[in-house]
């Protein structure tokens, strides 16, 4: 249930509102926008019953919210979210954000020549393994620790937020001393007891949507961090499993109208995963940001050939610039720009 | 004598370090007075959870923080989870 206020509320009577909602054991969450303020209800609402809610003072409606999810239903926000990682890099706002880099952090100079040079081309953010959740036990597992020293070292050093994925929950503190953002990925968005270790640290979740998940089990996964303290969470289209073979996976395109009509979250999109090669991130990229992505994600490597895993789908430094490129008017004429991170020697 | 920037950062750090310690220690006493209140609840055949009271000590907390002007939402979830850490010490102490 959502309780809306007039515009002209006081503190005061926000405070009683929430002391009567409160005190009949249900928890509340504040949303505030330049028009109106929402009240939204978590718990029990039948023992809400007894509370003349309508006639509180400051109380203009009380809807219900039929949705499952409710932090991260677009009826408890005033406003849609916006998502700041810091160093320059927002997910929501008018700005498309775009994430690029390695699936796999394998050394140092790799990394370095990589985060220039996506950089250079207008990327906000760098990512990069450092823990990989591979299909096979015998593959390259990523370079742990390791990995994550390396992508402080280059977040310092070139100036650009990084986001890596956390596999594990006892890895949570770790990662998130280094990085920026922490991910979900894919095989791990229903890992409840990781979702609910993010929502303790105070740092933006990319939650990347399972392959086998439908578009309110993404939501739900979101509603569990939310709903363990962490609000500042980006959800991620990368591909569904349908019984088309030409591609790894189909990438979900009305996930992102779907999301923006049901959650106030941003939604960024992985074109490199759901496509599997190369040859498909461009368009894929293209049709994501033409339908509202609020970012993408996107796999670029130095040398693809030598790639210690996902080479297939690795555009090389000059494809990715050439990517940037034809994004930019695309991005004008939807009425959004290409993010870029902030310059280096920015406070970090 | 005008300390070194250094040495001031220095005496800061401990001085955190002090207040840390001393917010532990009041924690400590908050969940012991808890437990007491359990008791005294059970003797007088009250029930033990108390929505109303624990809405109560939430909004006066929110009173408080906004008169020492700091935000008032993220103290509002910072007792949230002091409240919480009193619960969980009844629940143990049932087990």
């Amino acid at each position: 249930m959502i309780i809306v206020t007039r515009a002209n509320i006081t503190e005061k009577e926000l405070d009683h509102i929430r002391e009567r909602i409160e005190g009949a054991g249900l928890r509340t969450h504040i949303s505030r926008g330049e028009q109106r303020t929402i009240i939204g209800c978590i718990g029990d609402e039948s023992r809400l019953q007894d509370i003349p809610l309508r006639t509180l003072p400051g109380v203009e409606s009380v809807m219900p919210v039929l949705r499952p999810f409710k932090r991260a239903s677009i009826d408890f926000a005033a406003e849609r979210t916006v998502v700041d990682v810091g160093l320059g890099a927002t997910f929501g706002g008018e700005a498309v954000s775009i994430i690029a880099g390695p699936c796999s952090v394998e050394g140092k100079a790799m990394l370095r020549e990589t985060a220039i040079a996506v950089k250079n081309a207008g990327a906000s953010m760098l990512r990069g393994g450092a823990f990989k959740p591979r299909t096979s036990p015998y593959s390259f597992q990523g370079l742990g620790a390791e990995a994550l020293q390396m992508l402080s070292d280059i977040r310092r050093e070139i100036g650009i937020p990084v986001v890596t994925e956390v596999l594990d929950t006892r890895h949570v503190d770790l990662v998130a001393e280094h990085a920026d953002m922490l991910q979900v990925g894919a095989r791990n968005m229903q890992n409840f007891a990781l979702l609910a270790e993010l929502g303790r640290v105070q740092r933006p979740v990319l939650l990347k949507r399972g392959l086998m998940a439908t578009i309110t089990e993404l939501l739900m996964a979101a509603e569990y961090i939310m709903a363990h303290g962490n609000s500042q969470v980006v959800v991620c289209e990368r591909g569904i499993r349908t019984f088309e073979t030409s591609t790894r996976n189909t990438l979900d395109i009305s996930a992102i109208p779907v999301i923006k009509r049901e959650s106030h979250l941003p939604v960024i999109v992985d074109p490199s995963h759901a496509g599997g090669v190369a040859d498909f991130v461009l368009p894929l990229a293209l049709a994501a940001v033409a339908a509202g992505a609020d970012g993408l994600i996107i796999e670029v490597h130095p040398d693809p050939e030598s790639a210690l895993s996902d080479g297939d789908q690795s555009l090389t430094l000059s494809a990715f610039d050439n990517l940037m490129d034809r994004l930019d008017p695309l991005a004008a004429a939807v009425g959004r720009t290409i993010g870029a991170a902030a310059p280096a020697g920015d406070a970090i | 004598m005008k300390l070194t920037p250094e040495a001031d950062l220095e005496q800061c750090r401990a001085e955190i370090g002090a207040i840390d310690r001393e917010i532990v220690a009041l924690l400590r006493r908050r969940v012991d007075l808890g437990l007491k209140t359990k008791s005294l609840k059970q003797e007088l055949g009250l029930p033990i959870l108390d929505p109303g009271r624990e809405a109560a000590v939430i909004r006066g907390a929110v009173e408080s923080a906004r008169e020492a002007n700091l935000p008032d939402e993220p103290v509002r979830e910072i007792f949230w989870r002091v409240l919480s850490l009193s619960r969980a010490a009844q629940q143990l102490e049932e087990k």
